[in-house]
């Protein structure tokens, strides 16, 4: 460990004494040599940071892999320890494999880690071993420009336990070149004899991705595909599925629950409307590109933002992968609110219900949050680097970078000028882009993730469920009945009243609108 | 004379014991208690865990898997080994660049390896599908068709472990006496009948210990898996560790892992040990 | 008929040198693309099919995109190395032991101690993980070397037994009977006789303890927090939900070089037989 630190100290004396050349004599002001445009006043900008002096003493940090999440931590790790003089360690760790690592040291009592970066669902779980973030922090410029949903993702029982630095949550993305393409849309009439339109709902988007499935339509001697989708197990897939049944099953008249209904903590995720989202789930399977039912997120990502498919759904990181100054897409691509559904099941009339215009739920998925752990002895440095983190010059240009995964999540962030000016993004795709956003942000109808204690229990037996009807070993309604079943064997386990106080939380928020 | 011989034995069993014994015995406490993500710490709910795996089809599901699999990648290994061994023992032109070039699966970390191998059978921008399309084919959905993924597993713990069974045989043939041959040869026997008649008993003994131990590495098979499938198609691709890894770190059900981690090393200390009895005794019928 | 089964013997070695050389050549492809190679499909050749960039290689001593692999790849030296060495030396007493001597404790007799040592390969990492993790905070050794080290012996001395106990049950007893003659106790008969005759075997047992304790994963990954991460947790890091395949090619490239040169080694004793005994 000795020969490492050396070893880093020794880079580290020797990058920034070739960027202080690069500079040439740098004034103690000018922080530009971090790669940031310019310093922006606070209590955690470069110039306040600067002021502390944390040498001699260590920060550990535990984050996600490289690169989203975990590049930017390791960056302003960096960053972070040139201005202060302070040992930050990080260490990187599979996502699959982050809630354990971290859960461990919490269950045995053993004080490992310092910040914590992880998936905002695990709130359920984490909340005890979390320190609140203190009122000073919650003050700052950066925290009060939060929008109201992210604001939400770190709230628990009343108090900030989250420090939000990415925003999260699905929406549909297509080609526009596409769709707007007049050959296109007299192929599509031919086929099915309806107008070629943005997906209004699901049943219209796997109609859609049919008929672009297997023929070459961009023109590049490879075949083409209509959908390409979050299907792996154990990788996010629950997420997908969820975005695709939320509509049917989530009745916007309808509150208390939307997994479970929260009077009697029944599990609803056998209803009909939740076996209608499998079912077009599992029929969508005939419009992903070779091998999209083994498909991760970064598959999904090289496919739709590698041009291969006409339309995706997940977060933001496809969308930013086609606008690489590199891409043969860029500037293609448009974004939408996810697709809904006409019939949307009400269960409390135990009937379908018939919306004129679709039904559609906003799906605020878990997205990254990063936190300090109540056993932390360093939670004063731990607080700084979180508040440096997410100061307005390095969100500035983390967002940029879309291998980061740091999407917007201040109301700041929702300024179409950013992506078109500065990112060189088609203006309308720009507007179209910020207003998605903000549509989502705003929306009435909304569902948050499962944030109990054990969710990764009820999420895995969710996908193993939902992958055995995509796989054909059970057909929908067997698959979720199953998973019902193994949900209220889990909820019994848990106790019953336990799950019910942490899912009023959570139901607290989604029926305030 | 032999009171030294316990200097000889003890550092080694102590040290081991001393290591061990702990964590052997905890698995088997927590295995008693509930331990869960929102239940910290050790309870008592008596047999509740074992009563639970016996009606988990999951588990007995994945442990059927792991049978086939294990059993069926080491039979696979075996005879390829033998093979390559045999191919390289005699006269061959750069002999030994080939039996370097087959030893080196084996030096990869196969949690490394099976990363790679995930972009290898990557359906649509991975080589292997290029190739066939390349060749005019249709490609194969090597990680999303439930048998096929099974098989692409099974592929590369073959490529991996191979190289095992390669070597253990190529040092056996290598070391074998030369006469036996010659009477052969002065039988007229030959090559296949040489094959059985000498070799292939000569060759008993060190078969029996490179399958058992081949079936003691893999019946642990989890990287491969962990990286390429998770476990999937459904559960095409499940077997015990990485079900009993899903249910301790992934669900953070201690407890019930437990359980089923014991029941996994007693069932599989029982049947490695019933395999050995039987193989030796195929074996030494044989030399009879 | 002749030429036919050279033929057949030829297309064999091809067929199995091209499966053993695919991934490692695709690897090294795939290490010089960028997210455009990648997603354009698989494509080999560099220039022609795809624009290579050394932004893979960069990335693991410290360029943006990867992760630093030179503080792991030193851990997982130390911890690989000194776990062997020590898991040879016991375990090496330990066969001698066994192979030379009746030890009797209730019905255990020496093939009952030889199956407790192999026995312990049984046990799958993932079971032991979380009973290792607080076995390992208890004596203050969570994240640090000699911890890690602590229980790779624990993983490694199962095998250096396993080999040896074979390996000396095949070296003649007439050696041993010949220096107690001369007036050795077992353990001067242990050093100065038995063991300039074993290196053979040493090698074999070497070879395996590196190549499981280089290649472990799920014990350097529980067990550790920041400090003491080990090579395949630091690679495997970048495989998560957005994979770079490049920095990850090259890391993983870069990782098997060492043992790839231990393949070279084995090899030269395997050709001059003298792994003979070692195996048997």
């Amino acid at each position: 460990m000795r020969s490492e630190n050396l070893l880093r100290s020794a880079k580290v004396l020797a990058a920034s004494s070739a960027l202080g050349l690069a500079a040439g004599v740098a004034s103690a002001e000018d922080y530009t040599r971090f790669g940031i445009e310019k310093d922006v006043p606070g209590m955690c900008s470069y110039e306040s940071i600067d002021a502390k002096d944390y040498s001699g003493r260590e920060l550990t940090v535990i984050t996600h892999a490289i690169p989203v999440i975990g590049e930017p931590t390791k960056l302003h790790a960096e960053q972070f320890s040139e201005l202060t003089g302070a040992d930050v360690e990080v260490v990187h760790v599979p996502f699959g494999d982050l809630f354990q690592r971290i859960m461990i040291p919490f269950q045995t009592g053993q004080d490992a880690y310092d910040v914590l970066f992880y998936a905002s669902l695990w709130l359920g779980d984490y909340n005890p071993y979390l320190a609140n973030v203190p009122e000073e922090y919650q003050s700052t410029a950066g925290m009060q420009g939060l929008t109201d949903t992210t604001r939400d993702v770190g709230m628990w029982g009343g108090e900030m336990k989250q420090y939000i630095m990415d925003g999260d949550r699905h929406y549909l993305k297509y080609r526009e070149d596409i769709f707007s393409d007049p050959d296109m849309q007299a192929r599509f009439e031919e086929e099915t004899g309806r107008e070629l339109t943005v997906p209004e709902t699901w049943e219209e988007y796997n109609e859609v991705a049919r008929v672009f499935t297997g023929w070459d339509w961009d023109g590049d001697g490879d075949p083409n595909y209509g959908s390409a989708e979050v299907v792996k197990r154990d990788d996010l897939m629950f997420s997908a599925f969820i975005s695709r049944a939320a509509p049917y099953a989530k009745h916007p008249d309808v509150g208390g629950g939307f997994f479970f209904d929260l009077e009697t903590m029944e599990p609803l995720i056998n209803n009909p409307g939740w076996v209608r989202g499998l079912e077009l789930f599992v029929e969508a399977q005939e419009s992903f590109p070779p091998g999209g039912t083994n498909f991760g997120l970064g598959d999904e990502i090289f496919s739709f933002g590698g041009g291969e498919t006409l339309m995706s759904y997940s977060w933001d990181d496809a969308l930013i992968q086609a606008q690489q100054a590199d891409s043969p897409i860029r500037n293609d691509v448009r974004t939408q609110m996810l697709p809904g559904a006409r019939e949307v099941w009400n269960r409390e009339t135990g009937e379908w219900d018939t919306f004129e215009e679709p039904n559609r739920a906003a799906y605020i998925t878990w997205g990254w949050t990063s936190a300090v752990a109540q056993s932390s002895r360093n939670k004063d440095m731990a607080f700084d680097y979180l508040c440096f983190f997410s100061n307005e010059a390095n969100t500035r240009h983390d967002l940029q970078i879309g291998r980061f995964g740091v999407n917007p999540y201040r109301t700041s962030h929702f300024d179409a000028d950013f992506w078109a000016d500065d990112l060189g993004w088609d203006r309308d795709m720009a507007e179209q882009y910020v207003e998605t956003l903000e549509r989502i942000d705003a929306y009435d109808n909304r569902v948050f993730d499962l944030r109990v204690p054990g969710v990764g229990q009820f999420m895995t037996s969710l996908a193993a469920g939902v992958a055995e009807a995509v796989a054909g070993q059970a057909t929908p309604q067997e698959a979720l009945d199953g998973v019902a079943e193994e949900w209220s064997r889990t909820v019994e386990r848990i106790g019953k009243d336990r799950v019910r106080e942490a899912y009023a939380n959570v139901v607290e928020i989604e029926d305030a609108r | 004379m032999y009171r030294q011989k316990h200097l000889f034995l003890l550092p080694g069993l102590l040290v081991l014991v001393a290591i061990i014994i702990f964590p052997l015995l905890f698995t088997i406490r927590v295995s008693f208690s509930s331990w869960d993500v929102f239940q910290p710490g050790l309870d008592w709910i008596a047999g509740a865990n074992y009563g639970r795996l016996l009606e988990d089809a999951r588990y007995w599901g994945a442990l059927g898997r792991l049978m086939i699999m294990a059993v069926g990648t080491v039979l696979i290994q075996y005879t390829l080994g033998f093979a390559l061994a045999l191919l390289v023992w005699g006269d061959l032109k750069a002999r030994r660049f080939f039996r370097v070039l087959f030893l080196v699966p084996m030096m990869t970390t196969p949690v490394i390896m099976s990363v790679i191998w995930r972009t290898v059978f990557h359906e649509s921008i991975g080589p292997l599908n290029g190739l066939l399309q390349a060749l005019g084919l249709q490609g194969v959905p090597w990680l999303s068709e439930p048998a096929l993924a099974f098989a692409s597993v099974m592929m590369v713990e073959i490529w991996q472990w191979t190289p095992f069974m390669f070597l253990l045989l190529l040092a056996g043939l290598v070391s074998l006496p030369r006469e036996p041959y010659l009477a052969a040869r002065i039988d007229g026997a030959g090559p296949i009948r040489t094959f059985f008649a000498v070799t292939f008993p000569a060759m008993a003994g060190i078969s029996i210990a490179a399958i058992l131990i081949r079936l003691i590495e893999a019946s642990k098979i989890m990287e491969s898996v962990y990286v390429m499938t998770s476990g999937g198609p459904g559960t095409a691709t499940e077997t015990s560790t990485y079900y009993i890894y899903i249910r301790g770190l992934r669900d953070f059900q201690l407890g019930y892992a437990s359980a089923l981690s014991v029941t996994y090393l007693v069932i599989m200390i029982i049947s490695l040990t019933i395999i050995a009895k039987v193989l030796v005794r195929l074996f030494v019928k044989d030399r009879t | 008929m002749k030429t036919v089964y050279l033929a057949i013997k030829y297309l064999a070695i091809l067929l199995w040198s091209s499966f053993v050389l695919f991934p490692f050549l695709w690897a090294v492809t795939t290490s010089f693309k960028t997210a455009n190679g990648v997603t354009g499909g698989a494509t080999w050749i560099p220039w022609l099919q795809y624009e290579p960039s050394l932004q893979g290689w960069q990335s693991l001593f410290g360029g943006s995109g990867g992760t630093d692999i030179t503080g792991p790849y030193f851990n997982s030296i130390i911890v690989t190395g000194s776990a062997s060495l020590i898991s040879i030396v016991l375990g090496t007493l330990a066969a001698y032991g066994l192979s030379r001597f009746t030890f009797k404790a209730g019905f255990i007799r020496n093939a009952d101690i030889t199956f407790f040592f192999i026995s312990q390969r049984i046990m799958p990492p993932i079971v032991l993980a979380i009973p290792f993790f607080l076995l390992l905070r208890q004596l203050g050794l969570l994240d640090t070397l000699a911890g890690l080290i602590l229980v790779y012996i624990a993983l490694l001395l199962p095998i250096a037994v396993w080999v040896m106990v074979d390996f000396f049950n095949n070296v003649p007893r007439q050696l041993d009977e010949m220096a107690w003659l001369d007036g050795c106790t077992p353990m001067t008969t242990f050093y100065r006789v038995i063991l300039p005759n074993s290196v053979p075997g040493l090698i074999v047992a070497g070879m395996f303890c590196l190549i499981f304790g280089w290649n472990d994963f799920f014990f350097a990954f529980t067990l550790t927090f920041t400090d003491t991460q080990l090579l395949p947790v630091a690679i495997v890091a970048l495989n998560s939900s957005v994979t770079p395949w490049w920095s990850l090619s090259a890391s993983a490239l870069i990782s098997v070089a060492p043992l790839i040169l231990l393949a070279f080694v084995v090899e030269r004793f395997l050709s001059r037989g003298g792994l003979a005994g070692a195996v048997r």
